[in-house]
């Protein structure tokens, strides 16, 4: 399993770019990239009213549940998972090893419709992940000015 | 494993409360959600459980806390529970995926010490089973229900639960009266950034 890779502006700006696209022609409301140890890694659409980070959560916990099931059918993996509401439903289409799109979209929208428009942006996304991947970005997160002690209580309890 | 993201400055990171069932794992969190101070810098999430009708939990508990632990980069911290029942342990693995710590809440009850070794031993089978090595992994030991007469002497269960090569750090806790909690959440998230810090956070 390998691991997630560091991005910087350029690969947000891909990304903003496929998801923007995406949101626009499937007329869907929000669109999530989330990594499936539970990150959201990137978010686009309209989200005001949804706590995003959760719902990347339980997308990926669920998604990768579902993964298990596919396995004791002997099937090598479920690409996408589809939940329909009474007013939103959800499609969540695998991206690559590491990540999966999740997409909220009113329901008189046809999933039909919806994986016809998520499919080439996952697709895109990937190559984006890949390239981001292959590189080795001279940024570096910069550890100089933490001091381990300020670490040993950094929750504190409320009076 | 943690994921940076340089574009917008930010690390997230994921622990994971792991131990038999009903030893206080749920507990640990909704201490932490209930008590922790919340300074403009902190931003505290809902907590999310997904539970049986028993308040069980069925798959995992979750919230998210983030606060600037590194200079420029908010860092969100996310905290899961599993399941402590074993008819769940494949949802225990689903959980463990890209864990960066983990803290073992153990039952300090002579008659739960079965219980922990052997969930213990799970988890070390878990993470191999997702090409992980608790080893290569932060984590400390909690042993909890502190408050409860006649329960195993610290020295026992050290002997039990924390015997391996390297011992990790141990704390006592009630987490019902939320003793112990806090001091157990710093230490894995201050080994968590000393491994950051001795790794550059990638290798």
């Amino acid at each position: 399993m390998g691991q997630f890779p560091q991005l910087i502006q350029e690969d947000l700006d891909h990304l903003n770019l496929v998801m923007d696209e995406l949101l626009n022609k499937s007329e869907a409301n929000i669109a999530l990239l989330v990594e499936k140890a539970g990150y959201l890694i990137h978010q686009c659409g309209s989200q005001e009213s949804i706590d995003t980070t959760t719902f990347a959560t339980l997308g990926s916990n669920a998604y990768n549940a579902v993964q298990f099931m596919a396995q004791l059918v002997n099937e090598n993996n479920f690409t996408s998972m589809y939940q329909q509401g009474e007013h939103f439903s959800t499609l969540m289409v695998n991206v690559d090893e590491n990540s999966l799109l999740v997409v909220v979209f009113p329901t008189h929208l046809t999933v039909g419709s919806m994986k016809y428009y998520a499919s080439p942006a996952a697709r895109s996304i990937a190559q984006r992940i890949e390239v981001a991947s292959q590189r080795s970005p001279d940024t570096r997160l910069d550890l100089s000015d933490l001091d381990p002690k300020d670490v040993q209580a950094l929750f504190r309890k409320k009076n | 494993m943690a994921i940076i993201n340089q574009a917008t400055k930010e690390l997230q990171v994921k622990i994971v409360y792991y131990g038999p069932a009903k030893s206080g794992k749920t507990t640990n969190l909704e201490q932490v959600h209930a008590n922790v101070q919340v300074p403009e810098s902190t931003v505290k999430g809902k907590m999310t459980s997904l539970a049986t009708s028993s308040d069980r939990t069925l798959f995992f508990d979750f919230f998210p806390l983030e606060t600037v632990a590194i200079k420029g980069f908010k860092t969100k911290f996310a905290l899961f529970t599993v399941p402590g029942q074993v008819i769940y342990n494949a949802t225990r693995q689903i959980v463990l995926r890209g864990v960066d710590g983990i803290v073992f809440v153990a039952d300090s009850q002579y008659d739960k010490m079965e219980e922990n070794v052997e969930t213990f031993k799970h988890l070390e089978e878990n993470l191999k089973s997702l090409n992980l090595n608790l080893d290569d992994i932060p984590y400390v030991m909690q042993y909890n229900k502190r408050d409860i007469p006649d329960v195993a002497p610290v020295e026992y269960m050290d002997f039990v639960l924390n015997n391996r090569e390297v011992q990790v750090p141990t704390f006592e806790a009630s987490a019902s009266n939320s003793e112990g909690v806090f001091e157990t959440l710093n230490m894995i998230t201050r080994l968590l950034l000393h491994k950051f810090l001795s790794d550059g956070v990638r290798k």
